[in-house]
């Protein structure tokens, strides 16, 4: 091996909003990695989780799972007939002339365009909206955030102007007050949960609110292991007693919001009492809560999906929001709400504008004048009607009679509708009717049996960029590796779709996006290529060029927040149930949560050895001792789940972690697949699915054997569906 | 006195990170270029998690092991402050693994194969990382620190601390 070949590079972990550094040690002349650790970056310090240590090797194309794309693919005679492999020029104008066909005959809104929130990274993620908006001339342009934080966005932005968190995530640690709830940090992103664990040391009071006891309940001063889906009461009766007892800042509350009379119609209802009968707490226990929480002037909320993935996830959002308006826990070190994003680019893709009703830096697309901006830049003219979201597509296909209305196209780059939207019967049938369906992606998905054409992309460690982290800090991606096959980088594939289509895209680099993008972004103007190299992390807003400008720590200095008139909004609602409670068929209260060791639809986590060894298919149900008890179940044994929608395998374990009546699935499971039973109910605003809570049933299976073999089998035909043969991967 | 690694319950997460750290530190860096189902996934260590408690169990290498006192085939042996198993020796008896008090101890399949084509089994246990990793590898990847390799001069320390404590808060 030539000494000289091994190089040392520095990139941003692929899974989760973290955003932890790690150092790759390759061989470049052998294109393989030698070593990989975690060094000092902003929010992780020179620590990882298993994922950034050892979730790697998928690169290698392992076939453990399911096996990389390496050639462009088609569908020559039309739905139904064979893949065949062609080249990128075929490939490129198949894809082309299908798109432009069902715009000249439907129209720009019958197309949608999912951008990736994952390894492409944010140029091309700006590329994926630039092209759904310049070409197809629609603003149907949506991405994940849609399944998990949309709610966070849409409630802080009707509150406090601005949906990401507004403190960044080292600042956890020195809180005086965590009051966290709907968020497993321990399972979601293991470095913001040390942050948390430091935090205790540290002397900082914490609260969580969870119906499991998780690892953050687990240490926590206080758990509130309240009833699942009874958010919106318990944040509600913790405003009412700020207010009643009067704990309130009133000189922020005065000086820098409004609405306080429309926020206490709502919440004088909420009495701790009244509050205690939805959500099973103690009247006591919420009474202190609100007073510790009021306590302090650097008590921080921290939220996840627990309280996004609801029909009413909007509406929390609004009143954790208000509650840090209320304390005047905002514009200062340490304070204020975080909304943790999962994904490593959820922040980014939204920082792009893949989202319906915004541009790239949360420009709104019905402002003329925005509109007018971008329409020079583009040398376009463009939609001012806000898009429709990706978690509508089966409305806009399958239940609108009116063809002329339908959803004709849809391009799917780096996502898996088919395994992570909820209901999944359901987006099997839409993505089936939809005339024209092209999936860009580095793995055989489940959406890939349901593609027309396919258009393997390069993965992270493949290709270069940034992402931003959950803590809007933006950070450079490289390359680690060559990719192997006839693959090209997410930018490169849409841009070359678009010049087929008349409207030339070229760029050398993802240098040359990035610098087209933060001129148009004035939040982002200041964040540039050389700055994020120097500094390793730029936290948006970062509005000068200059070095004088060194980004953002925390939002909302000095109480003036990101809304037109720099006032914030005193917003909730009144509680109500979930969609779909139990019943005498379905008992139990189903909720998804995550896998520390499985990031999203596992496509990648999924082939890394050591990731599968930890945790495999068929997944795990969590079930109370006394369920199980009940049922007459093991831990270990297959047991079937099934809900209104569908029935799964999966195995069954008992832990005292989970109250009766409620039971957790993960949702990256292929066998295990938890959003087979999942309702797709809808938050009205965010268009969030109600993930956290469908009603269920579990039943035994007497014949192990059975169950056993039956598990063997779905996976094996899993695996040759997503093109594994056997004796290949023992060669 | 031995050294053993010890787990703080306050800072451990339940990640276990170190579980797989384990397993890498022991098979080598090839693990993630050999045939995904060519080697065998047997951490040292074990984690428990309760309603109240999350922590990976190690062996405590005593003083007077248990596990050595019932090894029928001289196997398990102290070296350097260490309990080790010589896998050479072990026959699989598994009486260690009922002596230990800690279930620090299990039996694991090896990729050998026995002459009636079946995996040969050996007791498994933490051996502190000797002669596989500069530091327990454990201790090392632990992304909140939770674990602690505690020497001789540790335990003294923290014990001195405690009388010191204890003495205070007797004299108020
Ligand atoms: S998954 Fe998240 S916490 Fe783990 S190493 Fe990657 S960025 Fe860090
Ligand atoms: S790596 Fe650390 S935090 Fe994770 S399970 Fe092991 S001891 Fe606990």
């Amino acid at each position: 091996m030539a000494k000289n070949s091994v190089k040392e590079i520095q990139t941003t972990c692929c899974y989760c909003g973290t955003g932890c550094q790690l150092l790759f040690t390759v061989d470049q002349a052998a294109n393989k990695i030698l070593d990989v650790h975690p060094v000092w970056g902003r929010t992780n310090e020179g620590t990882a989780c298993l994922k950034g240590w050892y979730g790697w090797d998928y690169l290698n194309d392992p076939q453990i799972l399911t096996k990389r794309l390496r050639e462009p693919m088609i569908r020559k005679n039309g739905r139904k007939s064979p893949l065949e492999v062609v080249s990128w020029d075929e490939a490129i104008k198949f894809v082309a002339d299908n798109f432009k066909r069902i715009k000249e005959k439907w129209g720009p809104d019958s197309f949608l365009g999912a951008a990736s929130a994952r390894g492409p990274g944010n140029e091309a993620g700006y590329i994926t909206q630039k092209f759904t908006r310049a070409v197809m001339g629609t603003n149907n342009i949506d991405h994940c955030a849609r399944i998990c934080h949309a709610a966070s966005v849409a409630g802080s932005r009707q509150t406090i102007g601005e949906g990401a968190m507004s403190l960044s995530i080292p600042e956890i640690e020195d809180a005086e007050v965590i009051f966290n709830i709907g968020y497993n940090a321990a399972a979601s992103h293991p470095i913001v949960a040390r942050r948390i664990v430091k935090a205790k040391e540290k002397g900082a009071f914490i609260i969580c609110a969870d119906p499991r006891i998780t690892e953050t309940a687990r240490i926590s001063d206080l758990h509130l292991q309240l009833k699942g889906g009874s958010n919106v009461a318990l944040v509600n009766s913790l405003a009412n007693v700020i207010i009643s007892e009067d704990l309130i800042d009133h000189e922020f509350v005065k000086a820098h919001t409004k609405g306080f009379d429309e926020f206490w119609e709502v919440v004088k209802e909420y009495t701790p009492e009244y509050a205690a009968t939805i959500t099973g707490l103690s009247a006591e226990d919420i009474r202190f809560t609100a007073r510790k929480y009021a306590s302090s002037k650097h008590s921080v909320i921290l939220w996840g999906m627990g309280i996004t993935q609801f029909s009413q996830g909007v509406e929390t959002v609004k009143c954790c929001c208000s509650l840090a308006m209320l304390t005047g826990n905002f514009g200062r070190p340490s304070c204020g709400t975080g909304p943790v994003r999962g994904q490593n680019n959820v922040q980014g893709t939204c920082d792009m504008g893949d989202l319906p009703d915004v541009y790239p830096g949360y420009q709104s697309v019905t402002d003329p004048e925005i509109q007018a901006k971008f329409e020079k830049a583009w040398g376009v003219k463009l939609s001012n009607k806000a898009g429709i979201q990706l978690t509508r597509v089966p409305e806009f296909v399958i239940h609108e009679k009116d063809p002329a209305k339908r959803i004709h196209a849809y391009y799917i780059t780096g996502e898996d509708p088919a395994q992570s939207d909820p209901d999944l019967e359901e987006i099997r049938e839409t993505l089936d009717q939809v005339d024209f369906v092209v999936v860009q992606d580095i793995f055989w998905n489940k959406t890939a049996e349901h593609a027309d054409a396919i258009l393997p992309a390069t993965a992270w460690g493949e290709h270069d960029g940034c992402y931003t982290s959950s803590d809007r800090g933006f950070q450079r991606i490289r390359k680690v590796l060559e990719g192997q096959g006839n693959i090209l980088p997410d930018w490169e594939i849409t841009c070359r779709i678009a010049t087929a289509m008349g409207y030339p895209m070229h760029y050398n680099n993802t240098e040359e996006i990035w610098n087209e993008m933060i001129d148009l972004c004035p939040k982002f103007t200041g964040a540039t290529y050389e700055k994020m190299e120097r500094q390793g992390s730029v936290q948006w807003p970062c509005w000068d060029k200059g070095p004088g400008d060194k980004g953002t720590m925390f939002l909302h200095k000095d109480g003036r927040f990101a809304t037109p008139d720099g006032i914030g909004i005193l917003k909730t609602s009144p509680y109500h149930p979930p969609t779909e409670v139990e019943n005498k068929e379905f008992p139990l209260a189903l909720c998804t949560v995550r896998e520390v060791g499985h990031y999203s639809v596992r496509t990648m986590t999924g082939n890394c050895r050591m990731l599968r060894n930890l945790e495999d298919e068929p997944g795990w149900v969590e079930m109370s001792p006394e369920d199980c008890a009940e049922l007459g179940l093991r831990e270990g044994e297959i047991v079937k789940v099934l809900s209104k929608r569908g029935s799964v395998y999966t195995r069954c374990k008992p832990t005292e972690r989970v109250k009766p009546g409620a039971v957790y699935m993960t949702y990256q499971w292929w066998i295990g697949a938890c959003n087979e039973l999942t309702i797709s109910s809808l938050d009205p605003s965010s268009r969030t699915p109600e993930y956290k809570y469908c009603a269920a049933r579990v039943e035994k299976i007497k014949d192990q054997a059975w169950a056993k073999q039956e598990v063997a089998h779905i996976y094996e035909d899993i695996r040759s569906r997503m093109h594994i043969v056997k004796e290949e991967v023992l060669a | 006195m031995n050294s053993f690694i010890k787990a703080n319950p306050i800072r451990c997460i339940g990640c276990r990170t170190c579980l797989i750290s384990c397993v890498v530190a022991h098979e080598g860096k090839r693990i993630f270029e050999i045939d995904p189902d060519g080697y065998n996934f047997n951490p040292r260590l074990f984690m428990v998690k309760t309603a109240r408690v999350s922590a990976p169990v190690h062996c405590r290498h005593c003083e007077n092991p248990a596990c050595k006192a019932s090894c029928t085939s001289g196997a398990i042996f102290v070296k350097d402050n260490v309990v080790l198993v010589d896998t050479k020796k072990c026959i699989g008896c598994k009486n260690c693994v009922i002596a230990c008090p800690f279930g620090a101890v299990e039996i694991v399949e090896t990729a050998e194969v026995q002459n009636d084509g079946s995996p040969r089994k050996i007791a498994n246990k933490c051996d502190l990382c000797v002669g596989v990793a500069d530091s327990p590898s454990c201790v090392k990847v632990c992304p909140t620190e939770a674990l602690a390799l505690v020497t001789d001069g540790d335990l003294s320390q923290s014990v001195a601390d405690k009388r010191r404590n204890a003495a205070a808060a007797a004299a108020v």
